[in-house]
């Protein structure tokens, strides 16, 4: 297990290393400006020069990723030149990515909590009117446009319940709408690939010879099933709880919360090339992670995967 | 003859019928059969002709658009047709009445070892717990012939061959001691050389558990091995039944001619295996008269118009066919089947 681990953590390292390598020269194909930042204009083209060898920018470009990786592995990522640039591009991805983290994890907490039993219940009751209820909503959510029910939401719900709409850490009740916004999408994923997993085990042929041995119908749904559904569902859960703690601009910006999805628009049209490396380090280390405590779930709950060996591969 | 067996389970005049979008399907057409105690009774007949359906509605297990129309299924001085609550049906399902399964390759749950699998069987319906039923279960794992059984009850299904598979399949059958042991196409998924040893294997538990055992199956060189009394099913009816080598030797209906001649034994090389002209029946439909009828050459009007009566051939054997009534015209099996009829007797007679 642990042997596997290790080697999924190696891989992972690789992926990362190359991603950052790619944005790296990327941004360095980028017109400059983006590290002059607002003082550009009052800069003769001689003291531009000088502000950008100052920077290491002159320098030739595997020197420069040198010392991109040095400072990386020290924790620094630099400074930004258009936004708060008295800070370090860490601390600012740092501030707002407490909240994001916030929202995030208290939507896909609750989106599991709601949207996996659900699911569960669906399939349990396949064909009646929970399951047709259930339906209704996720093609709802799946067929329109999130843009579309968020603004209803901000137009009727707000009213109905009494909620305010922008947030305002200080006071909980704020925290309402986001959650529940954010948490709208995933529930319906989540009980979608439930059911669908479900009923799938249901139709497997162990599932016909439990009931010829005397399971009970219950039994056999909480004990057999469910665990087997299970596989499919651990092994993505991980990479889409990541996914949304990222943060999702379009929320983030209708009730004002600063958190990291709108930064990095902002930071792309500002041309802020220093925290546009920070966000997809950050962003990309999200996103593997996910995949390899995926990888590790589906390992632990299914034993057909042989671990250390192989490199996990069924 | 034997003295009269006592019966073990008695289906009587028994119909079922699914709906199907609205369309009414009759799938088990009025039939009446009985199943000795310690016997092995061959249930054979093509894909379609109701043998699975009637099993399952044995065990309750019929899909929810399928009911019981008529008839009774009695066991042990109950109606098992009479039976809606689930409740009810777990006092058989598994406990009197098991089964064996078709694929072995897709009938175990993946995620359990086989251990678990068998014990779950012996916890639910002989009350063990604890090392009991761990000893039990090892005892029955190695009752199927699997060797090294404390390290293998640790082990999961991919763990095991084809064969082995099948073999964990009738030890979870034969966990609970049921009285009656349904054997669905148990060796279809296997190599030849598997099947006969499950099916020995599957001899040797009977005699040792005194089990009552129903195969279904289309394979007749499995029938020939296992069974003591056959019947023939075709499109929702049982229209012959008897012991084994009078259905082989000495049978009466056309179809269970037909039968028997598309075994590839039978033809000769370099000549087209012999098959049955035509389609089954549209069970939408009612039938009247033989079903067979249609693709019969020996067909008489009166398999068009009456459904004819079970003509009693011997203790032991009877076909539903009109060319056994009196008045029918003298009809002989063809020729190459009366080659093999004439062969069969013979060793009989030695």
């Amino acid at each position: 297990m642990l042997q596997y681990i290790g080697k999924r953590l190696l891989q992972s390292v690789l992926t990362l290393f190359i991603i950052i390598t790619i944005v790296f020269s990327l941004l360095r194909l980028m017109p400059e400006e983006g590290y002059l930042g607002a003082a550009a204009d009052k800069m003769s083209p001689a003291q531009q020069e000088i502000y950008l060898t100052n920077l290491g920018l002159r320098d030739p470009l595997l020197v420069q990723l040198g010392h991109f990786y040095n400072n990386l592995l020290q924790g620094d990522l630099g400074k930004s030149v258009t936004y708060r640039t008295d800070v370090p591009v860490v601390t600012i991805i740092g501030d707002k990515i407490s909240y994001s983290l916030l929202f995030g994890l208290g939507a896909v907490a609750l989106s599991l909590i709601i949207g996996v039993p659900l699911g569960i219940m669906m399939a349990y009751r396949k064909g009646r009117w929970l399951d047709r209820l259930g339906t209704g909503y996720i093609v709802f959510v799946v067929a329109v446009p999130a843009a579309v029910y968020y603004l209803v939401i901000q137009m009727y719900i707000t009213d109905l319940f009494q909620l305010p709409m922008l947030f305002d850490e200080y006071r909980p009740i704020t925290w309402i709408l986001p959650l529940t916004s954010m948490a709208l999408a995933p529930t319906a994923s989540y009980a979608m690939w439930m059911r669908r997993y479900m009923v799938d085990e249901l139709n497997k042929d162990y599932i016909k010879l439990a009931r010829a041995k005397g399971v009970k119908e219950r039994t056999l749904m909480f004990k057999h099933v469910l665990r087997n559904a299970f596989i499919p569902m651990a092994q993505y859960l991980p990479a889409t709880i990541l996914f949304t703690i990222t943060g999702s601009i379009y929320i983030e910006s209708l009730y004002s919360i600063p958190g990291m999805g709108g930064l990095l628009v902002d930071a792309i049209q500002r041309q802020d090339n220093t925290i546009v490396q920070g966000l997809v380090l950050v962003f990309s280390s999200l996103g593997i992670i996910g995949l390899i405590l995926g990888d590790i779930a589906m390992a632990l709950v299914d034993p057909r995967i042989k671990l250390g060996k192989g490199g996990g591969v069924r | 003859m034997t003295p009269k067996k006592s019966r073990i389970l008695v289906i009587q005049n028994l119909v079922i019928q699914f709906t199907l979008r609205g369309r009414v399907l009759t799938a088990i057409r009025d039939i009446s059969l009985d199943l000795y105690k310690g016997e092995s009774l061959a249930i054979v007949g093509e894909s379609g002709s109701g043998k699975s359906v009637l099993m399952k509605s044995i065990m309750g297990l019929l899909d929810k658009n399928g009911s019981i129309k008529q008839g009774r299924i009695i066991y042990n001085a109950q109606d098992l047709g009479q039976f809606t609550t689930e409740q009810e049906w777990l006092g058989i399902r598994g406990k009197e009445i098991a089964m064996v399964t078709q694929d072995p390759m897709t009938s175990l749950n993946p995620l359990k070892t086989i251990g678990k699998q068998i014990e779950e069987c012996v916890v639910m319906h002989q009350g063990l717990k604890g090392k009991e039923a761990y000893e039990e279960t090892l005892k029955l794992l190695t009752d199927v012939g699997i060797t090294d059984v404390k390290k293998r009850y640790k082990q999961y299904p991919h763990e095991f061959s084809g064969g082995m598979r099948q073999r964990i399949v009738i030890a979870i059958a034969i966990a609970c001691k049921p009285a009656i042991l349904i054997c669905d196409e148990p060796t279809t998924a296997l190599d030849v050389t598997i099947q006969a040893q499950i099916l020995q294997l599957l001899k040797n538990l009977q005699q040792k558990y005194g089990l009552s055992i129903v195969y279904i199956t289309h394979d007749l060189g499995v029938v020939a091995k296992v069974a003591d009394r056959i019947a023939v099913m075709y499109a929702g009816d049982v229209i012959e039944v008897g012991e084994t080598h009078e259905i082989f030797f000495n049978s009466k209906h056309p179809y269970t001619w037909a039968l028997i001649s598309s075994l590839p034994q039978l033809g000769s090389k370099g000549e087209q295996l012999y098959s049955i002209k035509g389609t089954p029946p549209n069970l939408f439909q009612e039938i009247n008269g033989d079903a067979f009828a249609p693709r019969n050459q020996y067909a008489l009007k009166i398999d068009f118009i009456e459904r004819p009566p079970f003509f009693q051939i011997s203790d032991t054997h009877y076909a539903r066919t009109w060319l056994l009534d009196p008045l029918a015209p003298k009809v002989d099996p063809p020729a190459a089947l009366q080659a093999f009829f004439a062969e069969g007797r013979s060793y009989a007679n030695d």
